[in-house]
């Protein structure tokens, strides 16, 4: 377990915010956190819609259930969060 | 006794040079400090200021210029706009005195390292008039907020703004330490006085000083009248440094110097002018939009003094056309959410006849920016003022030391690299591009993130980080400068609507 703060770009932001995710953290998990400062703060919410992870300009979404940690992801790297 | 006319003599006393005898020509002028690697010596003497005086006649001048603005000033101190002025304009005060008054006293350190380090006589004549300038700017900006502090503790940030670690001071004190404090006096003249006087200061002073008047507050507008007449004239300083860099085959040198120097000053005033003048500026006594200023001043003006020294537009030019459309309002999003870490009260300036002037000017600007207002506006409206600051920091460009934002699902994007291990982040490709023009210049400053992640700032929450960057220990954080009262008419949309 170890602390990991990320750059978290949500859809529908105008600015790329901090997030301190752990390493045990799932996708789901990292989400529902990029979400607290975002849904509701500066956009609105999409209810019924998922939110997916995936390493900024990546194509594909990381597995919902993988954790940080298997996702090599290093201290300050921009994750897109995004309603599917 | 009879005054000979100032052409009679000028040309004689300011070429007055000397050949050292006792250390070298590089022992007196040592190349990191005074620059101009490449040229030959005899160019010097050949170095032809556009604009001469004679210090009898800079005095007369200077004084007749203290007298207008300080009687004017004395004038109207019984007016009490303070009291009178919308609050927004009323925080455009708070944000220029503090970002630029101690930054003009560092402009006399900038013009004072001319007088001795320039190998040009000319330029080390008129430098001494720009050091005088500078001094005058830095004391009359102090002076003029002054009357204020007993009436808002805000106003203390005007001088003590510079001496603190609050985010928008990093931002500037990056940008003039780069550009003004740090280089050697050719480049120096070429980054401040030639790109950055020129085109921006003529942005904020002549900009600012018709939205003044108009807005009644005429000490402020013939203050930085008075101010940009001296702007004006030191300016000129970098214009024959170029000249003589292209004549003697350094073209690219000099256009690099302008492309860095050019979206610095760029990305800092999209802060100090662009969002006072799109959101704060009262909306009956709008001169015009930030795009437009630019559009005049920088893009038309600037550039054909570029053109005229035989200069191309910056490589990004297509970014920069794009940029002024949309960066800053990402910044007055990005300010206004995190008020609390400002030294004055931001107008949110999205009431529903603004947002209509916005959308004018900024065609889409509903669609988006104004989406993420609409999540603003529904928490103050349903009086969820907590849920109106963010509970985290924005990510914070390692050049330009602001926030990294940019258009909603259209062009927000993190570009950061990884140099000798550490990663950087960048608010565009330019800021990237400079860094690794140089990465030893500036490979070494922390950020605020930089330093809130690595434990510089202790306790590590919201608490901590206002309190090291200064707010409620020089004076009061912000908040909405209108007291919400702009809200209003959503909530009786929202109450109409059920």
């Amino acid at each position: 377990m170890a602390l990991i703060p990320l750059a978290s770009h949500f859809d529908g932001d105008f600015v790329i915010k901090l997030l301190p995710v752990d390493s045990e953290n799932t996708m789901d998990e990292v989400a529902a956190a990029a979400a607290t400062n975002v849904i509701g703060v500066h956009v609105f919410d999409q209810p019924g819609r998922t939110l997916r992870v995936r390493k900024q300009g990546a194509d594909a979404p990381y597995g919902r259930s993988s954790t940080v940690a298997e996702s090599g992801l290093e201290p300050t790297e921009c994750i897109e969060i995004y309603f599917e | 006794m009879a005054l000979l006319e100032r052409a009679q003599w000028y040309d004689i006393a300011r070429s007055t040079e000397w050949t050292p005898r006792y250390v070298t020509q590089d022992e007196l002028f040592p190349p990191e400090l005074s620059g101009g690697e490449g040229l030959p010596d005899e160019v010097w003497s050949t170095y032809d200021e556009p604009y001469k005086v004679s210090y009898r006649e800079y005095v007369d001048i200077q004084r007749q210029k203290d007298a207008g603005a300080y009687s004017v000033k004395a004038a109207l101190e019984r007016a009490d706009l303070y009291n009178k002025a919308d609050p927004g304009w009323i925080s455009i005060l708070k944000e220029h005195y503090a970002a630029v008054a101690v930054v003009e006293y560092g402009a006399s350190f900038q013009e004072s390292r001319f007088v001795r380090w320039s190998k040009a006589p000319g330029m080390r004549n008129m430098a001494t008039f720009g050091m005088l300038d500078e001094i005058r700017h830095g004391q009359i900006q102090l002076y003029f907020p002054h009357e204020y502090v007993s009436k808002d503790r805000q106003f203390e940030w005007s001088h003590a703004a510079m001496f603190t670690d609050n985010w928008v001071t990093l931002g500037a004190r990056h940008f003039f330490d780069d550009v003004m404090m740090t280089r050697d006096a050719v480049s120096t003249s070429i980054f401040a006085n030639f790109a950055f006087e020129t085109g921006f200061t003529n942005l904020q002073f002549i900009g600012l000083s018709g939205d003044a008047a108009k807005a009644g507050d005429f000490t402020f507008s013939k203050l930085i009248q008075s101010i940009q007449s001296d702007e004006a004239r030191h300016a000129q300083l970098g214009t024959p440094l170029l000249q003589m860099m292209i004549e003697n085959g350094q073209r690219e040198k000099a256009q690099k110097m302008i492309d860095i120097s050019f979206w610095r000053s760029y990305r800092l005033f999209t802060v100090l002018s662009g969002i006072p003048m799109d959101y704060y500026v009262p909306l009956d006594v709008r001169e015009a939009s930030f795009k437009e200023f630019m559009e005049e001043w920088i893009v038309t003006q600037f550039m054909r003094s570029l053109e005229d020294l035989g200069l191309s537009k910056p490589w990004y030019w297509d970014i920069f056309l794009r940029d002024i459309s949309e960066h800053h309002h990402g910044q007055q999003l990005g300010t206004y959410s995190w008020r609390p870490t400002l030294w004055w009260n931001p107008a949110a300036g999205v009431s529903p006849p603004e947002r209509d002037w916005l959308e004018e000017k900024y065609p889409g600007w509903n669609d988006t920016f104004g989406k993420v207002w609409d999540v603003l506006i529904d928490n103050f409206a349903n009086d969820r003022i907590d849920r109106t600051v963010p509970g985290t920091l924005p990510v914070i460009c390692n050049v330009s030391q602001l926030p990294i934002v940019g258009t909603p699902s259209q062009t927000l994007r993190d570009i950061s690299l990884v140099h000798e291990g550490r990663r950087y982040h960048f608010a565009s490709e330019v800021d990237k591009w400079i860094f690794e023009d140089d990465p030893e210049r500036y490979r070494h400053h922390k950020n605020l993130i930089d330093r809130f992640l690595g434990g510089d700032i202790q306790p590590a929450d919201l608490g901590g980080v206002l309190e090291y960057m200064g707010l409620g220990v020089v004076g009061p954080g912000g908040d909405d400068a209108h007291g919400l009262a702009w809200v209003e008419t959503y909530r009786k949309q929202l109450a109409k609507a059920g």
